[in-house]
């Protein structure tokens, strides 16, 4: 079957835009095999502010807390804050307990305000030279403050990420994700080579706090206040670096239900963010972010949406044409499996979209792999997942984000 | 406010672009280069079906010097092989399409061309084989062309009989949009306007034939 013109022709764009932005990758990698990260171990520790948000987390609070109160760093030079948004659990219970033996500061909102508006709140009494976020089912490896600081010792250091991974894989679904958030540890490294990381995730980044205030907090209207950040950030001039070895997890959706909503909220906030900062868009101020990273991503965008379209399209027009044909030959379905030629079957594979698909996926295959070694994960365990991840679930989220696009063009009511 | 610019590392982007340039290029050259190969298959093929049509006629000379009882088996036998081998290029022809990367459309008209004097030289020799062996082979001509709304659903209506019926229907698909004596002249001869057209066993059907009026006229 003979795919229209236009079709093939979306499809080889998109597949150009793929394979440009992953031999980018590649090169950024090969270029910067080897060399250190631009660290200094502060010699006097400064203090550090945690803030942990927490709406209804009962379940997973305690055990964040404990873990931040873990960290291999001097007690004294710790100042935890958790802000409660009028939870209806017994979240301001578990927390008035760690409150009590003063181990945090607590605030209750009243009513409930949002993830942002938590932060800020925190931020008015931050008393750390440096504060870090982090949610209140997510947990940290002990040593992450250590392996963060030195980042900030370049004054023009904003921010730095750590490497977060999803803390539970048993079902198929928490499998494919683990593969997804180790792909990004790796590529947000590859960004920060380019200083172009577009989001400071909510599980341990840590930031400047004077460049927090410097830009006025988080943004309380924005689906996706972490990558509001990141970008802000940049715009006022400071740099995100990345720690492939600070070590941070969390929770991940395990229905399919729940994943659909965070990726709807995760990719409806990005092309708000990219509206928002639009003037960033092919600006060389902004160097790679602006010419290379927010472009791409957003042809990387349309590309998706006009491949799903189009394929979905084409898969209609041939289903109600098969049931057509199906009819005049009074729906006699056996008939159709003949005896395959097998030879005939693999002569016609071989084309150009064939090569190229190759071609693309080995780039992807690499990338992944690369990945997992980089940041230091056996593939074994979780080779079905990751085989998942590199097929299938490209096709899931784009089905997600042209759901994002249609709920943005929509003018949804934004929900957590 | 840091008042610096951003890094912009031109050489990175534009080696990426020059690389994935490099591979589409590449993917281009290998589709073209393997489309030539198919044509050259093709190619192979008809010389072979056109050796086996000369022993089909040579055949058919024993017919006078051997009689029927003996000779009639074995032109049934070369009929079957010339009909698979037959059908393997229309198949592969067919795929080739002008639709897909192919861009040697000079060679594969050319081949278009030699296929369908092939089925007409085929098509006349099964006529003669079915009077003089009286054997209950049928014939259908398919005359299609570019613009024509039925013959898509006409293709896939033959489609289904050939595997129905086997060796026992020997189906001639002629594009009328080809420029080619041969065609010409079998159209004139069965007043051929519009399409799809079938010469059933000689008789002439104008339009889309459904499933069931076709199989009625075939012999079972």
């Amino acid at each position: 079957m003979a795919l229209p013109i236009y079709i093939l022709a979306i499809n080889y764009v998109a597949w150009f835009v793929f394979m440009f932005i992953a031999v980018v990758w590649i090169i950024v990698m090969l270029n910067n095999r080897g060399k250190t990260d631009r660290t200094r171990a502060f010699k006097k520790l400064p203090v550090v502010s945690i803030m942990i948000p927490a709406y209804n987390e009962e379940k997973t609070i305690r055990k964040t807390i404990e873990s931040v109160l873990s960290l291999d760093y001097p007690k004294n030079l710790l100042d935890v804050i958790v802000i409660n948004d009028c939870s209806k659990d017994g979240t301001r219970k578990i927390a008035e307990e760690f409150a009590g033996r003063g181990d945090i500061r607590l605030l209750n909102n009243e009513p409930n305000r949002g993830k942002a508006y938590s932060l800020n709140r925190a931020l008015k009494i931050c008393r750390g030279e440096f504060a870090a976020c982090i949610d209140a089912d997510s947990i940290v490896e002990a040593p992450i403050v250590r392996k963060l600081l030195p980042y900030f010792y370049d004054e023009t250091v904003g921010s730095v990420t750590p490497a977060l991974k999803v803390w539970r894989k048993e079902s198929l679904l928490e499998r494919v994700q683990y593969a997804e958030y180790i792909l990004n540890i790796f590529l947000r490294k590859m960004l920060s080579f380019l200083d172009s990381i577009h989001v400071t995730p909510g599980v341990f980044s840590m930031y400047r706090l004077s460049v927090l205030k410097e830009v006025g907090g988080f943004d309380e209207d924005n689906l996706t206040e972490d990558m509001e950040m990141a970008l802000k950030i940049h715009e006022h001039g400071y740099k995100i670096e990345s720690n492939l070895d600070a070590m941070s997890y969390t929770m991940c959706p395990t229905k399919w239900g729940e994943l659909y909503r965070q990726r709807l909220r995760w990719y409806r906030g990005a092309i708000e963010n990219m509206a928002k900062y639009k003037h960033m868009l092919f600006n060389p101020e902004y160097g790679n972010l602006g010419m290379f990273f927010l472009p791409t991503n957003l042809i990387a965008i349309a590309s998706i949406i006009a491949v799903f379209a189009s394929t979905a399209y084409s898969y209609m027009d041939s289903a109600t044409n098969a049931v057509w044909r199906l009819s005049l030959i009074n729906f006699d379905f056996l008939s159709l499996f003949g005896k395959i030629d097998l030879a005939m079957t693999l002569e016609e594979l071989m084309t150009t979209s064939f090569a190229l698909g190759v071609a693309g996926i080995a780039l992807g295959g690499y990338l992944l792999l690369t990945s997992f070694r980089s940041v230091g994960v056996k593939m074994r365990g979780n080779i079905v997942g990751y085989l998942l991840y590199l097929l299938m679930f490209p096709f899931i989220m784009m089905t997600f984000w042209s759901a994002a696009i249609v709920h943005e063009v929509a003018g949804a009511r934004k929900k957590w | 406010m840091a008042e610096r610019k951003k890094r912009l590392d031109k050489g990175i982007l534009v080696s990426a672009l020059v690389i994935t340039g490099l591979i589409f290029f590449s993917g281009f050259f290998i589709g073209y280069n393997l489309n030539t190969e198919k044509l050259s298959v093709v190619k192979n093929d008809i010389t072979a079906v056109t050796k086996d049509i000369q022993n089909f006629q040579l055949e058919f000379l024993l017919l006078d010097v051997l009689g029927e009882n003996s000779t009639c088996p074995l032109l049934s036998s070369t009929l079957s092989d010339i009909n698979e081998r037959s059908e393997k290029i229309g198949t592969r022809l067919d795929k080739l399409s002008p639709d897909s990367e192919i861009k040697d459309y000079a060679s594969y008209v050319d081949m278009k061309r030699e296929y369908s004097r092939l089925l007409i030289g085929y098509w006349l020799l099964a006529n003669k084989f079915k009077n003089a062996c009286e054997s209950n082979v049928s014939t259908i001509i398919y005359f299609y062309a570019k613009e024509c709304d039925g013959c898509g659903d006409q293709s896939f209506v033959l489609t289904y009989l050939k595997r129905q019926y086997n060796e026992t229907l020997l189906i001639f698909a002629l594009d009328a949009d080809l420029d080619e004596p041969g065609i010409k002249t079998v159209k004139e001869y069965y007043n051929v306007t519009a399409y799809p057209t079938l010469v059933v066993n000689g008789i002439v059907w104008s339009g889309f034939q459904k499933t069931e009026d076709l199989q009625s006229q075939l012999v079972k």
